[in-house]
């Protein structure tokens, strides 16, 4: 078990430091107005995805080297969490088509389903969901659901499939109700933080020295200043509703969300931005659209509008998707969830089964 | 070839009360038996524990034995049993597989999981489909069929896997009359043909048309048991939640009306 | 039971598997395996990127989209569908490209502070014709494939029949589920649910659509899962199948002939850049 993910890891280490060698030099110099090196990172994520995929394939591998079977793998694919893909892969493309064709706001909303999977079944069900997502929804589904940029992304859904299955293993889905005044002090602090970081950031980029609406002298379109109010909703409403758990149900389940979703949703924009510049010109129909088209206007290149777009939507996208998951898993009961390969995880510390009992046995094999 | 139910106990995973306790039950080949009880009185639990789905898809907690034939099923999987022992469900949109572009497929489905050979895939769905009067629907879209029709496929499905023994969960609980009918006559049909079944059922009428012998569940026990027109008419039916068949309560009517039992008696014989 | 399920209509035996099943498209390029229509699509729409420009392109798309469009008989159809998808993605990157194309210094058009530029239109011409290149292949793939065909085609290739399970079941989900999102926005319409409107109450307006449409489907998950265990789904090895699209030597050969094209092309842009 600790061979495979420590060979895992090797792998996962020695692919970057190819690549980084192969790519060459990162330090292309960090502009001042940027918290990245962006085209360092791009290239840097995409590595990293890739070399995401080689270690899957050598614990797959060291696996079947020991034990001759996937067991740890196949039981990420039980009939439960079979039954569930098709619905999750169905939440997505129904809600990412609903957001990107109608409302046009530039966030994505399509991997509720697969965060969800992950979260109940671990990293590999989770990266399988988002992947056959995104394949599905270029080559399978009929119009009005068909998208056409999706497969390109389908690397991406599946790299978010797979941290929400790491963050569902590591218990930061659980909840955590009636914690004491201390642990929700800080985990409210680490949560604000991050809150606070994402919304400096993005006030940065759209209020920032090149692209101020704030300045009178500067004609403002109505159109960017319902975005700026929109982000800032979104935000005021997450912050609600995390208040609400943290304070009312004393939840500290809502700090490690938010981390796990900020984390997520980074992670994210570095792979995304690299394929959405150089196939799409950042462009993919969405509301997401009118994001880079700001940026553009403000100054920047390609890349680097795609790249601070996708910095904006994914992690706001991420914090909202994992906190309704977060939501859904509570609105799930108990028993429902304990039935799913990780579903242990995601109850209640010290929330277990019945008693047991000598004569009382459960299903052998 | 029987299946046989000894001192059964079955508890859901993390519940303090058990569903089932203490049952014995035979099922012979070829006998019909039906299963009532108020709601929440055992009669889902005892269809998933015969079935085999509780404790192995469940989960929970089982005691007791089970045997098919004499022989004690506690090892076997999943989908062993599932090729002897059929089981079909209240809902018929959620006993689809989802999978099938056609009702054909859709019965097949259970057979080819089996891995029985191509040809005799084919022979058994049409079998099955003319078991149940429905080959006529064979190239139709599943998902676009009626509640009972639907219903009939999901029970065509089961057979289609030659189970010896099949066990239905309130079959027509979810279906408009017209489907309640269609169904009804379906599992009358088959019991006439010497099916075993083992049926639970909330409308006690169909209970009296099928059912050779019936067991009453409270509380996850067997309350009452026996041949189905003794139990259906016994009088301690309607405390126990179980409403009489129409038969028994026009009976009784006409009895209280004042017409004399034995020429009521001599009515109906006659 | 078994005795009792044995034949009572002699007919029965001969019936065999139904001809309804795998029933042929109308045309040659339907009759095409599925996978060698997949690996066209996705060979044009990676072949399209690859190349840039617009020529090529054009080109490209002429002989792996429209002419096996033609042959086909779905060209009016494919033109219709595949115009229609990019629509939103194309009037997009179009204006985006043509307006906020930084570097851009040839003025061809002001309004109000936005600006037109003749690099953004040649760059926004451009990324349309690689939108519409992508569309086009996907859709003539889907045009003339049935779901089930590629699902069906690919676990006789050894792919697991529960990846199968999960793409077919997910084609057949999606509609369903809208079909169910549709009958509570309806009902939430009726109780006085803005999806209209600001921003904001937009923004509200999806919540109460998305918590029915979520937990009523999960909610089945439990009965279809023992449904499906009562069927013998669980069961290890490989499952039967009733039937299989065709495949012949030759499409094997095209297949590998379109992929190593592509690797070439990729090897000799990258060389080229480098």
């Amino acid at each position: 078990m600790l061979v495979r993910w420590i060979a895992a890891l090797v792998a996962f280490v020695a692919v970057i430091l190819i690549g980084v060698v192969t790519v060459g030099n990162f330090d292309t110099g960090i502009d001042p107005g940027n918290f990245f090196d962006t085209e360092g990172s791009d290239s840097f994520a995409f590595i990293g995805a890739i070399a995401l995929v080689v270690a899957f394939l050598v614990y797959a591998a060291i696996e079947y080297a020991q034990t001759g079977g996937f067991g740890s793998i196949a039981r990420q694919f039980d009939t439960r969490t079979i039954v569930l893909m098709p619905i999750a892969i169905a939440i997505n493309v129904i809600l990412g088509a609903t957001v990107a064709n109608a409302l046009k706001i530039p966030v994505y909303l399509d991997s509720i389903g697969t965060i969800l999977v992950g979260a109940l079944a671990g990293p590999v069900a989770g990266a399988f969901t988002g992947f056959l997502t995104n394949i599905l929804w270029t080559y399978v589904l009929p119009p009005p659901f068909q998208n056409g940029p999706a497969a390109a992304f389908a690397l991406v859904a599946a790299v978010i499939g797979v941290l929400a299955g790491f963050a569902g293993r590591a218990g930061w889905l659980r909840p955590r109700p009636n914690r004491s005044g201390t642990e929700l002090l800080i985990g409210g602090l680490v949560a604000l933080a991050v809150v606070v970081g994402l919304a400096v950031y993005a006030y940065t980029r759209f209020y920032g020295s090149t692209f101020n609406f704030f300045i009178p002298d500067v004609e403002v379109e109505p159109l960017f200043v319902v975005l700026g109010w929109l982000v800032g909703l979104i935000f005021v409403g997450f912050v609600v509703g995390f208040g609400y758990l943290l304070v009312a149900r004393r939840d500290l389940g809502v700090a490690y969300v938010v981390v796990a979703g900020m984390v997520t949703g980074v992670i994210a924009a570095l792979i995304s931005a690299p394929i959405s510049a150089n196939v799409f010109s950042g462009v993919t129909g969405g509301g997401t659209d009118f994001l880079v088209a700001a940026f553009r206007q403000a100054g920047s290149d390609l890349q680097t509008a795609t790249f601070q777009q996708g910095l904006l939507s994914d992690p706001v996208d991420k914090l909202v998707t994992f906190f309704v998951v977060y939501l859904v898993l509570n609105a799930m009961a108990r028993r429902t969830k304990a039935r799913f390969p990780q579903g242990e995880q995601l109850l209640e510390a010290g929330d277990t089964g019945g008693i047991e009992e000598g004569e009382w046995r459960s299903a052998t094999s | 070839m029987a299946i046989s139910l000894r001192g059964v106990g079955y508890r859901y995973a993390g519940a303090q009360q058990a569903a089932l306790l203490d049952v014995d039950l035979d099922l012979p080949d070829g006998a019909v038996v039906g299963v009532a009880g108020a709601s929440e009185s055992g009669k889902t639990t005892l269809c998933l524990v015969v079935s085999g789905l509780a404790p192995r898809t469940v989960g929970g907690r089982i005691r007791g034995t089970i045997t098919l034939d004499s022989e004690d099923v506690d090892a076997w999987p999943m989908h062993r049993l599932a090729s002897r022992v059929g089981i079909g469900f209240q809902n018929p949109t959620t006993q689809l597989s989802q999978v099938a572009g056609t009702v054909f497929e859709e019965v097949a489905f259970g057979p080819m999981n089996l891995g029985v050979p191509r040809d005799e895939v084919a022979q058994r769905t049409w079998e099955a489909l003319a078991a149940l009067r429905i080959d006529g629907l064979a190239e139709r879209d599943p998902a676009r069929l009626s509640g009972g029709q639907q219903q009939l496929v999901a029970i065509a499905g089961l057979l289609a896997m030659r189970p010896e023994h099949l066990v239905l969960d309130e079959p027509t609980a979810q279906l408009d009359p017209a489907g309640t009918q269609l169904v009804g006559d379906a599992i009358q049909r088959l019991a006439g043909d010497g099916a075993s079944i083992l049926v639970a059922e909330q409308k006690t009428d169909l209970l009296a048309a099928v059912a050779g012998r019936v067991v009453v569940l409270d509380g996850g026990r067997v309350v009452l048991e026996g041949d189905a027109d003794a139990v259906l008419s016994d009088p301690r039916l309607a405390e126990l939640g179980v409403p009489e068949p129409s038969a028994v309560r026009l009976r009784r009517a006409v009895v209280d009306a004042g017409v004399a039992p034995d020429r009521v008696e001599a009515a109906i014989s006659g | 039971m078994a005795e009792r399920n044995e034949l009572t209509d002699p007919s029965l035996s001969s019936r065999g598997v139904p001809d309804f099943l795998g029933r042929p498209g109308p045309s040659a390029f339907h009759r095409l395996n599925p996978l060698t229509k997949a690996v066209l699509a996705t060979v044009t729409a990676v072949a399209a990127v690859v190349l840039g420009g617009l020529v090529g392109p054009i080109l490209l798309v002429t002989v792996t989209v429209l002419l096996p469009g033609l042959l086909a008989g779905v060209l009016g159809r494919l033109l219709r569908t595949a115009l229609l998808l990019a629509l939103p993605i194309a009037v997009s990157a179009f204006l985006v490209n043509l307006f906020f194309f930084p570097g851009g210094t040839t003025e061809l058009l002001r309004i109000g502070p936005v600006v037109a530029t003749a690099e953004g239109l040649a760059f926004a011409l451009e990324i349309l014709v690689r939108i519409l290149a992508i569309s086009g292949a996907v859709t003539l793939f889907y045009l003339t494939t049935r779901p089930a065909d590629l699902v069906v085609d690919l676990e006789r290739r050894g792919v697991s029949s529960r990846v199968g399970f999960v793409a077919n079941a997910s084609v057949q989900t999606v509609p369903a589920m809208v079909e169910r999102a549709a009958q509570i926005t309806a009902a939430q319409r009726a109780r006085g649910l803005d999806t209209e409107g600001s921003v904001w109450r937009r923004v509200r307006g999806i919540v109460p659509i998305v918590g029915p449409v979520i937990l009523g489907a999960i909610a089945e998950v439990e009965e279809r899962t023992m449904a499906l265990e009562a069927r013998g789904f669980t069961r290890p090895g490989r499952r039967t199948l009733l039937w299989a699209p065709p495949d012949t030597g030759w499409e094997r050969a095209v297949r590998w002939a379109l992929l190593f094209a592509l690797l070439a092309l990729i090897i000799v842009r990258v060389a080229g850049i480098a």
